[in-house]
């Protein structure tokens, strides 16, 4: 019965179901096959949602839609800009610069790719950097936005697991760094090969004034992370503060909300936060069936049996959860993988922490994994250009990704050092 | 004008119950720093906001397209073949909710003799948000059908 789950899944989701759906009419087949009550498909979904880190998520979406809307995303553009914009390719550098900094307080990597997109991608292709280059560095650069915190996938990968979401953020913040710093590297290099446009030198004042119009946004991630680890506010309570905060920037600093946006905003970013958690409900009862029919064991013995060096396994999930986060939404995936793979993971010695970035980070990398990567798609219909144009272009991109994906995986202390840092 | 008293209705629920989320978030967090207790309800409060917010949004996420899919494979099929699947996705989505809406009226009813732990209302107040959710996303699933089919 279970395998008729998957093949109606499967089925589902190449047939265009939206994934959530596709879920849901995978699990009402085996509830109606083993002639389990219909209640329990209500009861799963609301214990699925009726969770209080959960309630972090639509505040982490409503905050950085609001510092977005607020103004705060050409200013971010234009700080880095004046900070990197003099060296060879600085606007590909200002793109990835303005990721990471937008990272800390989207979560999300469409809304980074859209957003800083927008601005960047013409601004680049009018400085005369090749539009599918532009589009790629866009598209590559935002998948830093789910691993730096705040982090949607982390706080579902710790509902999962019952793991702390303060640790969990910092131990995506040096990974997701390291990620930066690679794409910047590569944006160099093919920058100086093409010749690309460099700027004048901006002063310091230049460059100060820039920062100092920046401050809010970074002081935001900063209250976020700090109340987090200090212990000051749960989650929940600093996404709630993080609302708060970008309401008061945007409206009474930057000048830039009114009420009836805010109204908008509102909307806008409760239906994103609904969509994923009718998933995240779905998901539960998927989860139910899996455990009733003991798939995470069998999965666990399956991978075991085939060998039960740390690398080895962690070598397959990788591979795996690739070429799953290739076709799949990050969350969706995550949902439905994490906890099986976690078991596996935890069997065979890696810490659930570091096993948690890791699957977080191979996810990530999928929204730029040709031919289904999201971010590429919404790159390639800002900048107007063809997706095959944008996946060539993201390739050197893709690969320092996996590059620092081998890194993460091989080297623990990558992202255990910051958490057992704040432990102490 | 259904149609329009339903969308307002979703819109309006959506924003105060997305109000009362952060207002009840935020006097938990002024209770613990300003005030000598914290009220035992304000936990329970904000979780009842946030699943009646979900419950409101996503019939307006269903209705607007917010729900993500993967459209790889079906961007190579025929129209005519498109039309069908969009129609057969939607009459599997409307049947999903409508057995779902039935299913959280029983659910709803279970929740009478039970009282939250901390606030003391029935959990059947609690539990309607499933209601609320499954009906919405069953209506609109119905008129995206019922569009199709002209």
């Amino acid at each position: 019965m279970i395998w008729l789950v998957f093949i109606v899944f499967l089925l589902a989701l190449v047939l265009r179901f939206p994934i959530a759906f596709a879920l849901g009419l995978a699990c009402l087949v085996y509830i109606i096959g083993e002639n389990i009550p219909l209640i329990i498909i209500p009861m799963k979904m609301f214990s699925g949602i009726d969770v209080f880190v959960l309630l972090s998520i639509p505040g982490f979406i409503l905050a950085g839609n609001l510092m977005n809307h607020g103004g705060l995303t050409a200013k971010i553009i234009t700080f880095c800009n004046h900070l990197l914009g003099h060296i060879r390719g600085g606007l590909s550098l200002a793109n990835i610069g303005a990721s990471m900094l937008f990272a800390g307080i989207s979560g999300t990597a469409v809304s980074d790719t859209a957003s800083i997109g927008s601005v960047l991608i013409p601004a680049m292709k009018k400085e005369g950097y090749d539009e599918g280059f532009s589009c790629a560095v866009t598209a590559s650069s935002s998948t830093v936005g789910p691993i730096i915190p705040p982090s949607v996938p982390m706080i579902i990968a710790a509902t999962l697991s019952g793991l702390s979401v303060g640790k969990l953020f910092l131990a995506g913040a040096f990974p997701g760094f390291l990620l930066g710093v690679g794409l910047m590297l590569v944006a160099y290099f093919i920058s100086v090969k093409r010749n690309y446009p460099k700027h004048a030198k901006n002063t310091l004042k230049q460059i100060g004034t820039s920062l100092i119009d920046t401050f809010w946004a970074l002081l935001m991630t900063i209250i976020i992370l700090f109340g987090i680890i200090g212990g000051v506010f749960t989650p929940t309570e600093a996404s709630i503060i993080a609302v708060l905060y970008a309401f008061i920037i945007g409206r009474y600093v930057y000048k830039n909300l009114s009420f009836k946006k805010v109204q908008i905003i509102v909307l806008d970013s409760m239906k994103t936060s609904a969509s994923l958690m009718v998933l995240v409900g779905f998901a539960n009862l998927f989860g139910w069936i899996l455990i009733t029919e003991r798939m995470p064991q069998y999965i666990s013995n399956e991978i075991l049996d085939f060998s039960t060096n740390k690398y080895v396994v962690l070598l397959l999930i990788n591979l795996l959860l690739i070429f799953v986060g290739t076709f799949m939404e990050t969350v969706a995936a995550l949902l439905i993988l994490f906890p099986i793979l976690l078991k596996v993971a935890i069997t065979v010695g890696v810490d659930p922490i570091h096993f948690a970035v890791i699957a977080v980070l191979n996810l990530i990398i999928g929204l730029t994994t040709p031919p289904v990567g999201v971010c590429l798609f919404v790159a390639s219909s800002i900048g107007k250009t063809s997706i095959t144009k944008v996946s060539k272009a993201a390739l050197p991109f893709l690969f320092v990704s996996l590059f620092v994906l081998i890194l993460v995986t091989l080297i623990p202390q990558l992202s255990l050092f910051l958490p057992e840092l704040f432990a102490e | 004008m259904i149609k329009k008293v339903i969308g307002k209705f979703l819109k309006y629920g959506t924003l105060i119950s997305t109000f009362g989320l952060i207002a009840s978030v935020a006097l938990q967090i002024y209770a613990r720093f300003f005030m000598s207790n914290t009220p035992a309800w304000t936990e329970e409060a904000s979780r009842l906001f946030f699943i009646y917010t979900i419950s409101f949004a996503s019939g307006l996420a269903l209705k607007d397209n917010y729900f993500v899919y993967l459209d790889v494979f079906f961007e190579r099929l025929k129209p005519s073949i498109q039309d069908k699947i969009l129609l057969f996705i939607h009459l599997v989505i409307f049947v999903l909710f409508g057995l779902m809406f039935y299913h959280a009226v029983l659910f709803v009813k279970l929740g009478l003799p039970e009282k939250s732990a901390s606030m003391g209302t029935s959990m059947s107040l609690t539990f309607f948000c499933m209601v609320i959710m499954s009906a919405t996303m069953a209506y609109y699933s119905f008129l995206a059908l019922l569009k199709r089919l002209k």
